[in-house]
């Protein structure tokens, strides 16, 4: 027993050496979450404001006018022209000048004043979907809040009222850190995981370290400590700078969320170990490693595409992904500040997860010489 | 098993699916001694190395290796041998002590048993003044030495080279076997493979391998004798086919072109040099010059492999045996 752990720690020690003199490990260990982070948290951000806006008003009364100038003033819209006839606005969208217009019609402030339905109408250039999902809602509520203010408060018009809990703001930010962090250690774990065995089949260390009395495992559990110990430092990092440059809350336990982060890079590194067993050489390896690991998470956790809007079978498909359990574990744990009793589930669904690849890993490990 | 014998292989097959890679193999190699596999690539040299350090399953057959039955028990030899694999497998981004200590380790020595071990093999193979050194930056024979260094940490009773001189320069090579030789005098067996024929030379025993069978095993100097018998001539012609077509009813031993010039063997009893050189004028062949010549283990080769490391007809049809 003793002799297993000091064969392990040899080969932990030779494995932090590798990292550490290879400054692209390094780049790509702690430089890539970083980056990533800023890319996401600033470049592509999923909140759609300063949408160039056209205004149609063929009212002319202060109801319009205030209508218009508050949807302006809500942020969202920059108001960009102002049309004279409702014919006008195919030739705005065409040129792409406005991706909204606001068409106020004759009548708005009388029938507001009736009580009668009021229509005003937005038009939204659809060919960018996103933009146009949002542009809509925003503008349906501050049509809203402006129209009730206005005279509508005696009609009490019926409907849901939306309360946006744990994220009131929708703060896309908060996502996109939690979904960073998935991305990263999915990423990093299994590439550098899959990188560091593929190359020492590839340069025949390997066969060399069979020759010696070190165990298949001994190989493993060395090789894979210190890449956990990467991963840690990565969550850290990248929970670190969420919060101070993104103000991600983190609501729950910290000790729920390295659990759960431990878990998912365990599978992660199974994935690159999995993937540098079955590839021979290190480039089919880290190919293996991003279609294994990065691709499905990065398309099927629900991070940039609901699970919710998928149809049946990537649905099912996106079961077999562990980073669907871990970005639902951390978004808990994060925004709702939820304890493990609640996101068990994924924290069994990932147990599962991670000792079946390492499990199937080790198996093909065993194989590979005979 | 009796004591100076280190390994003990018989009848040993390997086969890969239809491809039988080693066939029927059976030999005894004696402690402290060198015992050189020599073949072409791809005859079976490094598939017996791997089967004897529990790399690689045994199809049939029996190997013992320092008292240890390899193929029931591939993994219990592994503490006994030393191995020095076909490519250079050390980390070439870690230091010359990173790599010692790494392999250290491996072979379950620590704090100052691993201490005293890398001192003694340090100097053994002048690596002192290269601790700090990456060993991505040396050369090959300071990169063979290095391996040699980790293979020999554990003091194990044999060590397997695999080809250990590829790619490394004449005098490093020299150098490289002075230590191998020192090594089985202190009695470490060694068991080495390599093509260079020259390298064979400096072995006790060899072993010849054609397509996965040991087809001749001796010393070096009773391969020669029994392969090749006879006095080697190197006569050089004008016109090699000239030569060749004069000496074919001299009733000489062998004649092999080698570049420009032609080997000549002739019997115990056969022509000196001034008599051959008479005899080949006298039928017309322009011979510029007749010298004695070596018989070296490459001729034994060339003998035991046939015609098929031959490349020309030319040389087939001026066989005279």
């Amino acid at each position: 027993m003793r002799r297993f752990f000091r064969r392990t720690k040899a080969i932990a020690h030779k494995e932090v050496l590798h990292i550490v003199r290879d400054a692209r490990a390094v780049y790509l260990a702690l430089g890539l979450p970083v980056v990533m982070l800023m890319l996401f948290g600033y470049g592509i951000s999923q909140d759609v404001d300063h949408i160039p806006l056209a205004i149609v008003d063929q009212d002319r009364t202060p109801a319009s006018r205030h209508l218009s100038t508050s949807l302006v003033a809500a942020g969202d819209f920059v108001r960009e022209a102002d049309l004279v006839s409702p014919d006008d606005v195919e030739a705005a969208f065409r040129r792409g000048s406005v991706k909204a217009v606001l068409v106020i019609p004759f009548g708005y402030q009388r029938n507001l004043a009736r009580g009668a339905a009021s229509q005003a109408q937005l038009l939204v250039d659809g060919s960018d979907g996103t933009t146009a999902t949002i542009a809509m809602g925003d503008a349906a509520g501050i049509a809203q809040a402006t129209a009730s203010g206005r005279a509508v408060r005696a009609s009490l018009s019926a409907g849901p009222r939306v309360r946006v809990r744990f994220n009131p703001a929708m703060v896309s930010t908060y996502n996109m850190v939690s979904g960073v962090i998935v991305l990263i250690l999915s990423m990093v774990a299994s590439l550098l995981t899959a990188l560091t065995v593929s190359r020492e089949w590839e340069r025949g260390s390997m066969e060399q370290l069979f020759a010696t009395p070190v165990t298949r495992a001994e190989i493993i559990i060395g090789k894979l400590i210190p890449y956990a110990g990467l991963g840690f430092v990565q969550t850290l990092l990248v929970l670190t700078l969420g919060s101070y440059m993104f103000e991600l809350p983190i609501r729950g336990s910290l000790v729920t969320l390295f659990t759960c982060s431990t878990l998912f890079l365990l599978a992660m590194l199974g994935m690159g170990l999995l993937a540098s067993v079955i590839a021979k050489s290190q480039l089919v390896a880290v190919q293996f490693a991003m279609l294994l690991s990065y691709m499905p998470v990065a398309m099927l956790s629900g991070f940039m595409f609901p699970i919710e809007n998928m149809p049946w079978w990537l649905q099912g498909l996106s079961m077999a992904v562990p980073g669907r359990y871990y970005l639902t574990a951390l978004r808990g744990v994060l925004l709702k500040g939820n304890g493990l009793h609640v996101v068990l589930g994924n924290v069994v669904a990932l147990v599962i997860f991670a000792a079946a690849v390492l499990a199937l890993a080790v198996r093909r490990f065993h194989r590979r010489l005979m | 098993m009796s004591h100076d014998v280190s390994v003990r292989v018989k009848d040993l097959t390997k086969r890969f699916g239809e491809f039988v890679a080693v066939h029927d193999v059976s030999f005894e190699v004696r402690k402290g001694e060198i015992f050189g596999y020599l073949g072409a690539n791809g005859a079976g040299k490094s598939t017996t190395i791997r089967m004897l350090c529990g790399l690689l399953s045994v199809s049939s057959g029996s190997a013992e290796v320092a008292g240890v039955d390899v193929v029931h028990r591939p993994n219990a030899v592994r503490r006994a041998i030393g191995y020095m694999s076909q490519k250079f497998s050390l980390y070439l981004d870690l230091t010359v002590a990173d790599n010692l200590e790494f392999f250290g380790g491996a072979y379950d020595l620590f704090g100052r048993t691993f201490r005293e071990r890398r001192d003694a093999v340090m100097g053994e193979l002048a690596l002192e003044t290269l601790s700090d050194e990456l060993t991505g930056s040396l050369p090959g024979g300071l990169r063979q030495r290095l391996a040699l260094a980790c293979a020999l940490l554990h003091e194990p009773e044999v060590v397997f080279l695999d080809e250990p001189t590829a790619g490394v320069d004449p005098g490093a090579r020299r150098n490289f076997w002075r230590l191998i030789r020192r090594l089985a005098d202190e009695g470490t067996t060694i068991f080495v493979t390599t093509h260079y024929m020259d390298e064979a030379e400096y072995c006790d025993r060899v072993g010849l391998m054609v397509a996965g069978e040991l087809a001749a095993l001796d010393t070096p100097e009773r391969l020669k004798r029994n392969f090749v018998p006879g006095r080697m001539y190197e006569v050089h012609g004008a016109d090699v086919g000239e030569v060749q077509k004069a000496a074919k009813d001299l009733g000489l031993l062998g004649i092999e072109p080698f570049g420009a010039i032609l080997h000549v063997r002739v019997a115990e009893n056969g022509p000196d040099a001034q008599a051959l050189r008479r005899e080949l004028s006298r039928r017309g062949a322009r011979v510029t010059s007749v010298s004695d010549a070596e018989i070296t283990l490459e001729d034994v080769f060339l003998r035991v492999v046939g015609g098929a490391a031959k490349a020309s007809n030319a040389s087939e049809e001026a066989r005279t045996t």
